[in-house]
């Protein structure tokens, strides 16, 4: 078995594994630390003794080896002394039994009293078995800086008070918490890369994996199939959106025929059964305009009406600057750009590039070109991503030539 | 989102940490100086414990620096500080933070009198950096 194998075994594992202990010690800051603990001891010794023929057993004994010989030291037994016998009763009432272990240990992850970005790089650790060297490259720190961070939401959860494990109902709670996190946790796969390249799959790919998770675990939800589909949906376009170069590709300008179909066909499956089931939230709002999109042969093809009615919805369930900015270019397409614009007037003068870039597109549209190229401008300043600046810059430059 | 913290100062001599050479500072009454230096310490420990700090590197003496400029056609290198103005760049934090209000707020604890603390945000090759 190469290395590789070896890892994708533990890291397959480490969820169940967490997940067992937590059940029936409490504890995740304990438990999180014991069944690191022990993927270590795997990473050492299977590669030399082999893989043991129940490798989630054998880290199950190695990882509460590792919490009894905790418990036993004084420090320890004098701060768990009270809870560690009463704890394992959460597990005899069977309260969350019927919860998937990943998705158990994905909720455990998602405390409210963390942030989102906190949320996400323990969910990576825990659910994803993920090492904090491989979360940090990821997000570009230290690996320090990531450790630092990966404990300090370990202690907050630890300290947050409350019954832990949190009752079943409290878990489910977290549900839209855990779609917000694994959202974020795709748009971090963009932002993952180091190189010139501006796709680096690996963040997106576990997020996806993480909502098919989510999907299978708790399919009564619509939402779960409509954040899975949205990310589908995204991620398919992710071969046209950047040029050889690195440049980016407008939506209008990208070569549909390098979409990817099976993607496509996935996502739209999914927002198919999962819409009529109701209520409709906001991920399967976004799921289906990405659909809409997806299912146009052409930009000229869009269904605007459509993408303008599903943006009405999703600003009365979930408004935002984001949601605002597509209203606006979607009324602009059905009712010209004057509406567009008259749209974009109520963000004012925002510190989000995005408006600035909008009404500058609009602006063009009517020929206004002196307003339009300081609009341009003005999103190029704000803007913290260099292949966007550069874009913009582009646009802005060509603007003033023609 | 990551964010810059450039530290302007003129040390006199040259030295770490600039404010215990920056007459400024060391004019000010004892316990005002304390006070900065833990609201510094303070904010300096928050930063490592709330995950947020990369990196940092303190700069040594402008005099020491070698410049390099094109001139009719060839690269021409010089010696002593790029600038003539009153302060240098004498170090920088690297730090990475949840929102810009985060990172005004650590900016403003790294500033103190005789000195320019300068915030700028770092670009990323994200195409969705926001």
């Amino acid at each position: 078995m190469t290395d590789t194998q070896l890892e994708e075994v533990w890291r397959r594992e480490a969820p169940y594994v967490l997940a067992v202990l937590v059940r029936s010690y409490g504890h995740f800051d304990d438990c999180e630390d014991a069944t690191q603990e022990a993927l270590l001891a795997a990473a050492t010794q299977w590669p030399t003794d082999g893989v043991p023929s129940s490798p989630r057993g054998w880290l199950i004994r190695v990882a509460q080896r590792r919490l009894v010989d905790q418990a036993r030291s004084e420090v320890a037994r004098r701060r768990r002394e009270t809870s560690f016998a009463g704890s394992g009763a959460s597990a005899d009432e069977g309260t969350d039994a019927d919860l998937d272990d990943s998705l158990y240990v994905l909720l455990l992850c998602c405390h409210p009293a963390l942030t989102k970005a906190s949320q996400v790089a323990l969910a990576l650790r825990a659910v994803s078995g993920l090492t904090t060297a491989q979360i940090a490259a990821g997000f570009l720190v230290p690996t320090s800086t990531m450790a630092q961070r990966i404990s300090r939401a370990k202690a907050t959860i630890a300290g947050a008070g409350g019954t832990f494990p949190p009752p079943a109902a409290d878990l489910w709670a977290r549900l839209a918490s855990v779609r917000h996190a694994v959202a974020l946790l795709h748009t971090e796969g963009h932002l993952s890369s180091s190189g010139p390249s501006l796709t680096d799959p690996g963040f997106s790919d576990e997020a996806i994996r993480l909502a098919r998770l989510l999907v299978n675990a708790a399919p009564h939800d619509p939402e779960n199939a409509g954040l899975l589909a949205l990310l589908l949906l995204t991620q398919a376009r992710a071969p046209a959106r950047t040029t050889g170069d690195g440049d980016l590709v407008p939506l209008e300008q990208q070569d549909r025929s390098r979409w990817d179909a099976d993607r496509i066909a996935e996502g739209v499956r999914l927002l198919e059964t999962a819409l009529p089931v109701g209520p409709v939230g906001e991920f399967q709002l976004q799921g289906a305009i990405a659909a809409v999109h997806a299912e146009a042969a052409t930009w000229a093809d869009t269904d605007w009406p459509q993408i303008l009615e599903l943006y009405r919805m999703l600003d009365s369930v979930a408004p935002s600057p984001a949601v605002t900015i597509g209203l606006a270019v979607a009324e602009a397409r059905v009712h010209g750009p004057v509406v567009g614009l008259r749209r974009l007037d109520a963000l004012g003068d925002s510190a989000n590039h995005r408006v600035h870039a909008t009404r500058g597109h609009l602006l063009a549209e009517l020929g206004q070109r002196v307003e339009a190229i300081e609009a341009l401008r003005s999103a190029a300043r704000r803007t913290r991503s260099i292949p966007e600046q550069r874009y913009l810059n582009d646009l802005a430059g060509r603007l003033r030539v023609e | 989102m990551k964010y810059v913290i450039l530290i302007h100062s003129n040390p006199q001599p040259w030295g770490h940490p600039t404010e215990q050479y920056v007459a400024e500072h060391q004019a000010l009454p004892e316990g005002t100086r304390k006070q900065l230096n833990d609201e510094f310490e303070q904010a300096f420990t928050e930063l490592m414990e709330r995950g947020e700090f990369v990196g940092a590197e303190a700069l040594g003496d402008p005099a020491a620096s070698r410049l390099f400029r094109w001139r009719e056609g060839e690269r021409l290198a010089t010696d002593g500080a790029y600038a003539e103005g009153k302060e240098h760049l004498a170090g920088f934090f690297l730090i990475d933070v949840d929102s810009p209000e985060r990172a005004e707020e650590v900016a403003r604890c790294f500033s103190g009198p005789g000195e320019t603390v300068e915030l700028r945000p770092v670009m990323s090759q994200s195409s969705d950096a926001e």
